[in-house]
């Protein structure tokens, strides 16, 4: 118990004679009289001592605190403040570890050399029509890695196709910047920065077209008839944005193509050059396309009407083996040619007015025959109808 | 007969044969259930997100205002977290004199100006214990793109503990300006220059409180069934409303209550528990007396990287009771200066020193103390604190010097004894014990000194306990037996002859 008490009344006594001035014959005096160096300047602090005792010195920086052992030499002590701190810009507090624990602070600039401008720049790619800008962001920084001070000057240039351009602007906050705003074209802007006669690299800026504006379609084909086999393309013109740029390569462009029956076709082609391309195979029948395109969100095209001609107005059709073999044909096109193989040949058959069943056929060399088999059509009167090419022919009554 | 006979069989066959199906069915189920409970889809992935504060400096925003990209709130989180733990990364880099976490919240080349400090401290056995316990921060400027950001931090107060050779060779507090610029790296807000724009040495002016303490005149106060765990299960409302009522019709005025750290949650203050401190201060209103709160009880850490933590934990509970009419007073802590030997005196009474600014900062209207555990160290930090208390178990003959004594070396503030009391256990671990008449005199005697000099008093305690938890007083049984029967009222709740004597000669 007395021990403690001893103990706290000391510790007591002590921090009371530590918060006071020193009453011992140690006099400590600081000598050297300067306070602003430069990054990258020897350092060194001097004190006149009275003692032979060498206290640590405290230096506190902005990236850390350490301590500094003392060269005493003849009563003076001297510090050598290590480069790791005295190259660094800040304010550098110390004290020095005696019973007066002196202390003071000393105040680093940076050194006024620009060595590396550290540039940023985003966003990397910016949409034409001067609204939407970049920002270059220059960090100027000496040979020890200090931004340069405030104010200092920077400037940004640059070009754009014929114009070039150069904005002087300040260092604040240890950073410069600046927006560069894109022009009505698309292209790219080339942007530099310089600080104390030190220049950057060059940077580059992507201007992309801006949105598409409304487009024109127009189609191509081989004939005008619906024989199921031939492709019309479809085509755009040259979609540019509202400043007169063509979009850029792969803009998505879908064609919707409503036929007489209101069913809806869609197909799709991406833009080259401005210009998008989609294909779409003929129908078998006579039919009415109208076609428009849209890029989603953005921008549409005017309707087209496309007429599609039936490609045959007549056939026969020939019943042998007990009408059990039914011979569709020929099928001529429009030149009186066989029609390409594979068109479609569709046989309903009937009993009492009723629907019993649907064969179908592709035509071959100009010919489609169906067999009808006796164990699923027993012999009886049925109704047969024959369509293809959207014209349909009926044979009623026919004796199986 | 026969018949009913064979019916009542069958009848109890069929049963039991529906019951023994059922409950193997039972069981089978909840085999079938308890074997499902390991695969919680929402758990398979460890998806939860387990975040441990460490380091809850006081944080605080200044308007935004920047140039450059307007900010949003998510991005700033981002970069308030990623800074805050730049800056713990970087005390435990020099605390440790190792690299842990540095790269991540420092660019490649702002880091090698915190590697070479490391490596001169590391080869000369320096190290530095530090924390910063207030940010105030600026954005400055947000880039177009959203990558680099420039924050201004003003007024950081950092507490750096030097040692050199494994001795400390330097405790300060300084108060700095910062400029920081930081790159968003890998998804981390980095940190690419930091400039120390000003600084100089923090020293808290002590202010006032806007009330006075007035003169004490009260009682510790646990209820019987949960000595030191007040705010445990067995809280209940009408026995401390009922233990209120028996404090004011003993002429008593208030009363002092204790918040133990680890137990309200430490940083993350346990709102339930808070709630029952609320309501304690509640009833306490109901019978018209004061409480004085003593934070930190059973805290015996103070290392220097939890004081953000402890900073934390006293902002929510005082700012949340602040307002309370019934508080009366903050006590910091109960006795800390019994932790001196064995943490050291300057770190727990730089950390006191703090600590008391936290409080003073958050509530400018009650009085704050430290409750010493005797007379001597009461004279630390003294012209901070608005009024002086330490506690007394020692000869009641010595105590009217005792506090002369104090009064002469600290004249101009308060002085109360926040506890006070003898055991009226006499028995086999202490044959020469005092009895219940002994007890009763000894109150009766400390309140006429308390009369004569006009002294504040808060005696220990009401009850007598029955269980004392080991962290209390340890596990030696003649403590415990002592400790047990410091009450005016018995275990049974017949009272002591001492009651008399509570608040009067």
């Amino acid at each position: 118990m007395h021990l403690k008490l001893t103990y706290i009344l000391i510790s007591g006594l002590i921090t009371l004679l530590a918060s006071t001035t020193s009453k011992n014959n140690e006099t400590i005096q600081l000598l050297t009289k300067q306070i602003q160096f430069e990054a990258g300047d020897t350092i060194e602090l001097n004190f006149l001592t009275t003692s032979t005792k060498t206290p640590s010195l405290y230096i506190s920086s902005s990236y850390g605190s350490t301590l500094v052992k003392a060269n005493l030499e003849s009563g003076i002590l001297k510090y050598s403040i290590p480069q790791l701190i005295s190259n660094k810009k800040g304010l550098v507090n110390w004290t020095l570890l005696s019973e007066n624990k002196l202390c003071g602070k000393l105040n680093i600039t940076a050194n006024q050399k620009a060595k590396v401008l550290e540039t940023y720049l985003g966003p990397p790619s910016i949409e034409a029509g001067g609204t939407d800008y970049a920002m270059l962001v220059v960090i100027p920084s000496d040979l020890y890695d200090n931004p340069l001070a405030d104010s200092t000057l920077v400037t940004i240039k640059h070009q754009f196709l014929e114009n070039q351009g150069n904005n002087t602007v300040f260092i604040k906050n240890g950073i410069a910047y600046k927006n560069i705003y894109s022009g009505k074209k698309s292209g790219r802007i080339l942007a530099s920065s310089e600080c104390l006669a030190f220049n950057s690299k060059e940077y580059t800026i992507n201007v992309m077209p801006a949105i598409p504006s409304n487009f024109k379609i127009n189609y191509n084909r081989n004939h005008k008839f619906a024989d199921g086999n031939q492709i019309t393309t479809f085509s755009t013109s040259i979609i540019k944005d509202k400043h007169g740029n063509i979009v850029s390569d792969g803009t998505y462009v879908e064609f919707f193509i409503t036929n007489t029956s209101n069913v809806i076709l869609k197909t799709f082609g991406t833009t080259l050059h401005g210009i998008a391309k989609a294909k779409m195979i003929h129908p078998d029948h006579e039919d009415q396309w109208h076609v428009n395109a849209f890029i989603e969100g953005m921008a549409e095209s005017n309707t087209i009407t496309l007429k599609f001609l039936p490609i045959i107005s007549h056939f026969n059709v020939l019943f042998s083996q007990n009408n059990r073999i039914i011979t569709v044909g020929p099928l001529k096109s429009f030149m009186n040619q066989m029609v390409p193989d594979g068109l479609e040949v569709e046989l309903s058959v009937y009993e009492n007015n009723i629907k019993t069943q649907t064969l179908y056929k592709s035509s071959f060399e100009g010919f489609a025959t169906f067999k009808l088999d006796t164990n699923k059509f027993p012999s009886k009167n049925y109704t047969f109808k024959i369509k293809t090419a959207g014209i349909e022919k009926t044979r009623t009554n026919v004796k199986l | 007969m026969t018949g009913i006979n064979k019916n009542i069989l069958r009848s109890i066959l069929v049963l039991s044969y529906i019951a023994i199906i059922a409950f193997v069915l039972f069981g089978i189920g909840s085999l079938l259930s308890y074997l499902n409970t390991g695969a919680d889809r929402s758990k398979m992935l460890h998806t939860e997100i387990k975040k441990v504060d460490q380091y809850l400096p006081k944080t605080a925003w200044e308007p935004l205002n920047n140039e450059g990209r307007p900010m949003d709130n998510q991005t700033l989180n981002a970069i308030q977290n990623d800074y805050l733990d730049a800056w713990y990364v970087k005390h435990v880099a020099y605390k440790t004199n190792t690299l842990v976490g540095i790269d991540d919240y420092y660019t490649e080349n702002a880091r090698k100006n915190i590697i070479s400090i490391i490596s001169k401290n590391k080869s000369e056995n320096i190290s530095i214990v530090s924390t910063t316990l207030q940010h105030h921060i600026t954005l400055e400027f947000f880039s177009e793109d959203g990558q680099l950001a420039v924050i201004s931090d003003k007024d950081v107060i950092e507490y750096k503990r030097i040692y050199n050779d494994e001795l400390l060779v330097l405790e300060t507090t300084e108060q700095t300006n910062y400029k920081i610029i930081l790159l968003l790296e890998d998804g981390f807000w980095r940190i690419r220059h930091i400039i120390k724009e000003k600084s100089k040495n923090f020293n808290s002016k002590f202010k006032p409180a806007q009330k006075n303490i007035g003169l004490l005149k009260g009682i510790n106060y646990y209820p019987k069934a949960s000595p030191w765990n007040m705010f445990g299960d067995k809280f209940n409302t009408n026995t401390i409303l009922q233990d209120f009522d028996i404090i004011k019709k003993a002429g008593l005025t208030s009363i002092r209550i204790f918040v133990p750290y680890e137990d309200f949650g430490k940083a993350n203050v346990n709102s339930k528990k808070l709630k029952k401190l609320k309501k304690v201060l509640d009833l306490a209103q109901i019978k018209k007396l004061k409480v004085v709160i003593t934070l930190f009880d059973f805290y015996g850490d103070y290392s220097v990287l939890n004081w953000t933590l402890n900073q934390h934990h006293a902002t929510t509970i005082v700012s949340n009771l602040k307002n309370h009419p019934a508080l009366l007073a903050w006590d910091i802590k109960n006795e800390p200066n019994l932790d001196f030997e064995s943490r050291g005196t300057l770190l727990i009474t730089a950390w006191l020193n703090y600590m008391i600014d936290v409080i003073k900062t958050t509530d400018t209207i009650h009085p704050v103390t430290i409750g010493w555990s005797n007379a001597e160290s009461a004279t630390i930090l003294s012209d901070k604190l608005d009024f002086i208390t330490f506690h007394y178990f020692e000869d009641l003959n010595a105590l009217e010097a005792t506090y002369l004594n104090l009064k002469l070396e600290i004249p101009n503030k308060p002085i109360a004894i926040t506890e006070f009391g003898i055991s009226s256990y006499k028995g086999f671990w202490n044959p020469l014990g005092s009895t219940e008449l002994d007890q009763s005199n000894y109150h009766k005697k400390a309140q006429r000194i308390f009369k004569q000099n006009t002294l504040g008093f808060m005696a220990w305690t009401l009850y007598d306990f029955t269980t004392i938890p080991k962290k209390v007083v340890g596990v030696l049984p003649w403590r415990k037996r002592a400790q047990e029967h410091f009450g005016f009222i018995k275990q049974n709740g017949n009272i002591k002859p001492a009651f008399k004597h509570i608040s009067k000669e």
